[in-house]
Formats: structure tokens, C-alpha cells, sequence
């Protein structure tokens, strides 16, 4: 593959990461496929098509050839020269990673030459690394140890006679994510490949020659990405290693549980670390539909805000206005009085952090009281046909579908900071896919270079009246996107952005019957799973409702405060955080946060998926749709599931979509979703500039109640701000 | 396949001692006989706070629990574990505690409705 970017540069292109492949992406784009090659690796035939690697070639059938510098999802380096393997008939070994194969060749993955090129190469890279692993991080997950132990020599003839010690190199402060011990660096560049590529952040290189070469950043400066936590499992060594989790735990001694992250509405796959009932460190699980194996720095280092401020014991507020700690019998006997009382005048809002469970639960309790006041914190409009067709608030062409689209336009939206990882891939495919990014709002940093139509909501009239110049690219893009910010959809004038939005989405032809062009980006992981249950958006009814008791399911972000709501209104709290939610609250639920149950989330393509259990909640808090079930028993409205089988069964009345784990639910309705959005009156407001609340990389790290009470997202914020004001 | 159905199902099991329902109930009236007649040394050994007319009625209790079972063989198993039990309780292999624990006096029961569970922590 490396070919295909040297006749590039010999033909006068200049070498960006535009042009570099990825190797395995390559050919599935391709319409007439060449014919494929017969090559032999250990003497079993394999056909392969041209110009795939040895190393894919062996992979292929299942032999795996070691490696440092090469990453499938990367661009090939070939510097480590670990992979070198013998090729039949040729005098040297050949680097697997880098060369394609030929007709014809014999390659041999186990043979003489091989297994000593591999020892060689394994002493050069000992020579010049430290023996730390009883300190080093990334001991007992260490390629670099492994391989040593497989393909390295089994006694040393580094006896440095001259006691000059082995090469030293100074530690960088790359910010306080990463901790780096550059000693240990083995010069793979996957780093260096990993900020240019994927993250954007061009600030990782390498100074020097030889043995004297370093990867750092050229000056002192913070490695200023949303992403940047992904180089912590790229390196192979452990020369960048988490700083957070650094000297707390051994990967021998954790226990890893599969789950979900809950801190954007991306839904990426996460595996929890955990020993002594603590959770030590969140790290990626692959999964190539939503966020292949990378994650985001909130979801991979917020976790230490689990274990602060968080809410242990019931409580109630007493009659000087404070709140003190009861026991369960205790809560739930006022609470479930104060709920009687107030007789079909009770209300819930739902956060950004609710499982479906709990929403079914609530649901199904508040109904029997007949009570319809369900609200979720964040709105969305509901002229037309609101929520009650999927199509209308789901990102309906899914994350990995972003890849083969030839044009987006971004509307209202921050997808770099709203969801790393759906940027990450629209990035992906503005560099390999000659992907064209246009943007309606605020000028923001994407890192990748994109058409600003200005932060106009006029633009978008224009263009979906076709006056505007960029109409016409929109008309002839074979697989265009249209992706609107939720939180625009929150404006005055929401039910008008998205009709417009439909009606443009309704009018822009795509190649593809099933290319769906109109995308929705929530910003919080509840909100997909909120709607399909059947929830009001946003809080008027509440403001409206003259409410007695109020019950807040982990909103936190201040939708409503004392003064919307009735003097005599009582507020309940069921959640895991102290935050705003439980300040203005008159008695207090401990839930469990996203680690400590299991439960099911939906994210913005409409996928549902389930956390498990990593570590027990806190003190008495417990899961949060038994605390709902135990209420209505008391209140004597008793819901009709006792364990977890039960009230999925009842989530599977509701929304059969909502238990099948794993696979996105299509939405369809587009049309009628369209010519319901035409009966809406309110008008687009032109004089209010389209805006996004998260802005700049600062704005990232704390937006919700984990996040908040998180010490390292607080650090993070810190040196954002604090490289800001550096002249680099 | 049917047949060979039908053979697995009339195919005679290998008895554990006993070879009909007869036999199995003279063993059972033995072990009950045996334990009958050791309870009074038992209360008196073991020093238990219980009378010899409360064991008696633990004892028929014990056996009447296990009063419905059609399987000569499970029978026979619980004959040998409660001939096990009375030998451990008469070469006093077992302590006081563990005698006591036939009657479970301080042993609270289990939550088992939700809401109890729930209070309990349990849930």
C-alpha cells in the first residue's frame, strides 16, 4: 500500500494524511475487482487480491505475524521491523506490514532466517529499553513483553562494559491524561500516526536520528485532543500510560466487565475495570458499528467522579431546611404519603442519565395514578409529529454509515465535542472517502477542514428553498447527510428547524434506496430511549401543571428550579450525584450510576444496548427501578414486576426494540414525518444566530453530574484553559 | 429411534440397597426406630435445651418431610445420610451447636416478598 502513496508523491501530490490508505479499507470501494493472487504462507495456498500486505495475507489464514508499529486502523510506518518474515527465493526478509505480495510468493512465517531476524531485532530494541516492567504500567499487558518472551532470545550479551547505561530520554508533560516515560519508548510512531490521522491534532512528532530520535511534541506543549486517551492503548510499550490509573492496579488483578458508556449519546462500548469493589480504569471494547476501538476522554477518565459527591442514603429534609439522613422504610414512607396526597397532581422529569427501566417504571407508576406529566429534561419539538415517529428524532443512517457519505452538512451541531466518535469517523471519511463537511453555526474547530455557510438560521431557509449556492452541491452528491444538533431542536422555533430540515431532507435525492439522509445528534445518552417509551419532551408541562410532588430521575442540569413550580410542590431526587437536581430537593433516593446496574440504554441511532454490573452501588443507594417498584407498593399502586426478566418483559410491551441488544432499530415514516412537519405554523426565527453550548475543547470535559463531580475532568478543563494562554 | 426409546425407559436402574418399595420402608422404620431410641442420650449428652418429647417431635417431623418421594433410590440415599447423621451424633463427632441446629430456633426467615427484600437490602 505504501506504493500507492509514493507514485502519488512522485506524480507532484503533496503528502498528507489524505492520501495515505488504509490498507484494509482500500478495496471495498473498488467497482471491478482484479483478479486474485496465489500465494503460499508456511506452504498452505491462500488467494488474496492484489496488493494486499504479507502480514493480511497471513492473517488471513489465521497466522498472526508480530508487529509494534503496525495498527489495522492506521497508516503502515514499517520502521519497527518486527514483522520481517522470509520470502522464498530472496535474499532478505521482508517487512509483512509493508509489502504486497506477489504471485506466486512462498512466505515463511516460522523459519531460520525469520525467528533470527525477529531475536535481532528484539535484542536492538532491548538494548536501548529499560528493565522497569515490576514498575511499568502496562506490565502483564505489554506487547513488547510478550513478544520478548516469544520471539526474543533467551539470555542477554548487553553487558554494557563501558557502565554508560542504556539511552535516557526526558519525560514530556503532554497534560493530565497522559503520562509519558519516553525511556521506554520503541519509536513505533502509532502515536504520532493516531494524532495526525484520526485525532487531527497534528502536534506529535519525532526530533532526531538514530539513536537519538524521541517522539514528543517539539515544545512543552498539552496534546489538546478529545481523543487523546486512544494513544494510551495504541502504544505497545508503556511509554504512554494513563495517568489517572497509573501505580493503582495490575491487569492480573482486575476484574473486567463488558458495558456501555452513558456520557454521550454515542453509546460507545466500554470495559470496566474493577478491583476492591472500586472502578479503576474504563477502556475501550471494540465494536465497529459505533465506535470501532477508540473512545472519547470523558467516557475513558470520568470514572473517578463514581466515587464523588456521590448520594448514599436516603434523605428528607427536615423543618430547618436541611436535609438529613433516613433509612429506606423511612423515605419511602413520606415519599410515597406526600405521592398519595398529591393524587394524579405528580410529575417526572427524566435526566440525561435515566435507563430505560427506571423510564418504564416511572411510567407505569405515574399512569396508574393517572398522571401523564413524563418529561425529559431535554426538549425536542413537538408540532408535526413530534416524537411519534422515530424517524424524526434518530440518527437514522447510523454511526458507521457516516464513512460512505460524499457530502454532510452539519447543522447546529458540534460533532467533535457532541460525540468524538461520530466526528472521528466523519473525519475518516473526509480523509479516504473525499468526504465534502459543510457546517450551519458557529464557527468550531472540527479538525478537518469544512465549508462554513455562517451561523445564519437564513442559510438554512435559502437552502432549503434552493436559492442558496450550496443547494446544488446538496442535489448532486450521491449519498448526502443532513445532521442536526438536538440542541438547536431546543430553540423557540425547533418544530420549524425541523421541518425545514425534513423538507430538505425529503427533497435531497441519494443514490441509494436505503441512504437516509436526515440524522438527528443527541447530546445525552436517555433521551432516544425516553422517546420510544413514550416521555414528553421538555419541561412545560410541568411549569403548567400545578403540580404537589415532583420526581426528578437524575435531572441535573437545571431545566426547572423552585420558582417554576407551586410553593407547596415536593421535589424528590432519585439519583447517584449531589448535584442541582438534589439541591432543590425535599427528599432524596440514591440510585445507582451507569457501572452499578444493569440496564439498558439507547443511543442516538436507535440501538439498544446493556450496562452490567461492574461494582455494587455505593452504601444503601440501589438500582433505580426497584426504588420505583418499592414506592408503588407503599403507595399501594403496585407495579407488576418483581426482578430484572419481569420488567424487561414489560420494556418489551412497550418497545420491542428496547431487549434486542445490540442491533439498531430502523426507523421509517420519513414521508409522512414530512408532510405532518408541513402543518406546523411556527415560524424560523432569522434574527437568533444558530449557536452550540460546547464550543471549544474546555467546554467538553464537565457536562453532566459524573462529569462535574470528576476531579480529572476538572484537571483537564485546568490545562485546557492554561494551554490556551500559551504562546504555543 | 422410537424403540430404542421405549427401551431407555424400561430399562431396569441399579438399585441402591433396597430392591422394592417393601424394603425400603422396613429400612426407614429402622433408622426411625434408631434415632427414636437414641434421643434420650442425645438430650442428655449434648446437654440441649430441649426435652426428649420436643425431639421426638422434631424426629417425626424430619422423616414426615421427606414423606412423598416415589424413588426407592431416593429413599435409600436418605436412609444412609440420616444413618450418617445419627453416627456422627453418637460417637458425638457433631457439638451442641450443631444438634441445635435441627431446630433453627434463632435462624430468622428469608425476605421473600420484594418489598422486604428490598428494605432488607437484599434487592
Amino acid at each position: 500500500m505504501l506504493r500507492i502513496t509514493f507514485t502519488k508523491v512522485l506524480n507532484g501530490a503533496k503528502l498528507s494524511p489524505k492520501h495515505i490508505y488504509v490498507a484494509t479499507r482500500a478495496q471495498s470501494g473498488e467497482v471491478k475487482k482484479p483478479e486474485k493472487v496465489e500465494v503460499f504462507i508456511d506452504d498452505k495456498p491462500v488467494y488474496v487480491e492484489p496488493g494486499t500486505t504479507v502480514l493480511q495475507a497471513a492473517a488471513m489464514i489465521g497466522v498472526e505475524i508480530p508487529r509494534f508499529c503496525y495498527h489495522e486502523r492506521l497508516a503502515v510506518a514499517g520502521n519497527c521491523r518486527m514483522c520481517l518474515v522470509e520470502v522464498e527465493k530472496s535474499p532478505k526478509p521482508v517487512a509483512a506490514c509493508a509489502m504486497p505480495v506477489m504471485k506466486g510468493w512462498r512466505i515463511k512465517t516460522d523459519s531460520e532466517m525469520t525467528r533470527k531476524a525477529r531475536e535481532g531485532i528484539m535484542e536492538f530494541l532491548l538494548v536501548n529499553h529499560p528493565l522497569d516492567c515490576p514498575i511499568c504500567d502496562q506490565g502483564g499487558e505489554c506487547d513488547l513483553q510478550d513478544q520478548s518472551m516469544a520471539f526474543g532470545s533467551d539470555r542477554s550479551r548487553f553487558t554494557d562494559i563501558e557502565f554508560s547505561g542504556k539511552r535516557a530520554v526526558e519525560d514530556k508533560d503532554i497534560g493530565p491524561l497522559i503520562k509519558t516515560i519516553m525511556t521506554r519508548c520503541i519509536h513505533c510512531t502509532r502515536c504520532i500516526r493516531f494524532a495526525s490521522e484520526v485525532a487531527g491534532v497534528d502536534d506529535l512528532g519525532t526530533t532526531g536520528r538514530g539513536n537519538d530520535m524521541q517522539v514528543g511534541t517539539y515544545v512543552e506543549k498539552l496534546f489538546m485532543s478529545e481523543l487523546s486517551g486512544n494513544i494510551i492503548d495504541l502504544c505497545p510499550v508503556g511509554a504512554l500510560t494513563s495517568k489517572p490509573y497509573s501505580f493503582t492496579a495490575r491487569p492480573w488483578e482486575i476484574r473486567k466487565v463488558d458495558s456501555i458508556d452513558v456520557l454521550d449519546a454515542v453509546g460507545s462500548n466500554i470495559i470496566v475495570s474493577t478491583r476492591t469493589g472500586e472502578v479503576m480504569r474504563i477502556v475501550p471494547r471494540v465494536n465497529e458499528e459505533i465506535n470501532e476501538e477508540w473512545l472519547a476522554d470523558k467516557s475513558r477518565f470520568a470514572y473517578d467522579g463514581l466515587k464523588r459527591q456521590r448520594l448514599v442514603t436516603p434523605m428528607i429534609r427536615d423543618c430547618n431546611g436541611e436535609l438529613k439522613p433516613v433509612d429506606w422504610e423511612a423515605a419511602l414512607l413520606t415519599v410515597a404519603k406526600v405521592i398519595k396526597n398529591a393524587g394524579s397532581q405528580v410529575g417526572a422529569i427524566a435526566g440525561g442519565l435515566a435507563d430505560a427501566e427506571v423510564l418504564v417504571a416511572v411510567k407505569d407508576l405515574l399512569n396508574k395514578l393517572g398522571s401523564e406529566a413524563l418529561c425529559t429534561e431535554h426538549t425536542f419539538p413537538l408540532d408535526g409529529s413530534g416524537t411519534d415517529l422515530r424517524s424524526s428524532y434518530l440518527l437514522n443512517n447510523k454511526i458507521a454509515g457516516v464513512e460512505e457519505a460524499d457530502l454532510v452538512l452539519l447543522i447546529g451541531t458540534n460533532p467533535r465535542l457532541e460525540a468524538p466518535l461520530l466526528n472521528s469517523r466523519l473525519r475518516k471519511g473526509w480523509i479516504h472517502n473525499e468526504l465534502q463537511v459543510a457546517l450551519i453555526g458557529p464557527k468550531v474547530d472540527l479538525r478537518y477542514d469544512y465549508e462554513h455557510l455562517g451561523d445564519d438560521a437564513k442559510v438554512l431557509k435559502e437552502i432549503v428553498s434552493g436559492r442558496h449556492q450550496f443547494s446544488s452541491k446538496l442535489k448532486s452528491a450521491k449519498k448526502p447527510l443532513i445532521i442536526v444538533g438536538s440542541e438547536l431542536l431546543e430553540r423557540a422555533d425547533g418544530a420549524a428547524v425541523l421541518s425545514a430540515v425534513q423538507t430538505l431532507a425529503a427533497n435531497t435525492p441519494s443514490q441509494d434506496k436505503d441512504w437516509k439522509v436526515l440524522n438527528i445528534l443527541h447530546k445525552v445518552a436517555s433521551q432516544v430511549a425516553a422517546f420510544d417509551i413514550g416521555y414528553t419532551p421538555g419541561v412545560d408541562k410541568i411549569r403548567e401543571g400545578n403540580l404537589k410532588a415532583l420526581l426528578l430521575i437524575g435531572a441535573d442540569e437545571g431545566a426547572i428550579d423552585k420558582s417554576d413550580l407551586p410553593q407547596d410542590c415536593f421535589v424528590i431526587y432519585q439519583g447517584h450525584h449531589g448535584d442541582q437536581g438534589a439541591s432543590i430537593a425535599d427528599a432524596i433516593l440514591p440510585g445507582a450510576a451507569y457501572t452499578e446496574k444493569q440496564a439498558t440504554y439507547v443511543n442516538t441511532e436507535g440501538r439498544a444496548q446493556e450496562t452490567l454490573v461492574a461494582v455494587t452501588a455505593p452504601g444503601r443507594a440501589r438500582e433505580d427501578w426497584k426504588i420505583i417498584r418499592a414506592l408503588s407498593e407503599i403507595i399501594g399502586a403496585k407495579l407488576p414486576y418483581d426482578n430484572l426478566n419481569e420488567i424487561r418483559c414489560r420494556l418489551e410491551e412497550v418497545a420491542p426494540h428496547l431487549t434486542r441488544y445490540g442491533s439498531a432499530e430502523e426507523a421509517n415514516y420519513f414521508k409522512q414525518a414530512e408532510q405532518l412537519a408541513k402543518k406546523i405554523k411556527i415560524q424560523l426565527d432569522e434574527c437568533t444566530p444558530i449557536d452550540v453550548k460546547i464550543k471549544e475543547l474546555q467546554d467538553y470535559f464537565m457536562t453532566d453530574a459524573i462529569t462535574r463531580a470528576s476531579p480529572t475532568m476538572a484537571k483537564c478543563v485546568q490545562a485546557v484553559l492554561k494551554q490556551k494562554q500559551s504562546k504555543y | 429411534m422410537a424403540s430404542q426409546a421405549v427401551k431407555r425407559t424400561i430399562k431396569e436402574v441399579k438399585p441402591i440397597l433396597s430392591v422394592d418399595r417393601e424394603e425400603a420402608r422396613k429400612r426407614v422404620l429402622n433408622l426411625y426406630k434408631a434415632w427414636y431410641r437414641q434421643l434420650p442420650y442425645i438430650v442428655k449428652a449434648y446437654d440441649i435445651p430441649k426435652n426428649v418429647e420436643q425431639c421426638r417431635e422434631r424426629l417425626r417431623e424430619e422423616f414426615t418431610k421427606h414423606d412423598h418421594f416415589p424413588d426407592i433410590r431416593v429413599i435409600d440415599m436418605l436412609v444412609i445420610k440420616g444413618q450418617m447423621e445419627l453416627k456422627e451424633i453418637v460417637n458425638v463427632w457433631k457439638q451442641k451447636g450443631h444438634v441445635m441446629t435441627y431446630f433453627k430456633d434463632s435462624l430468622e426467615p428469608k425476605p421473600k416478598d420484594f418489598l422486604s427484600k428490598f428494605l432488607s437490602g437484599k434487592e
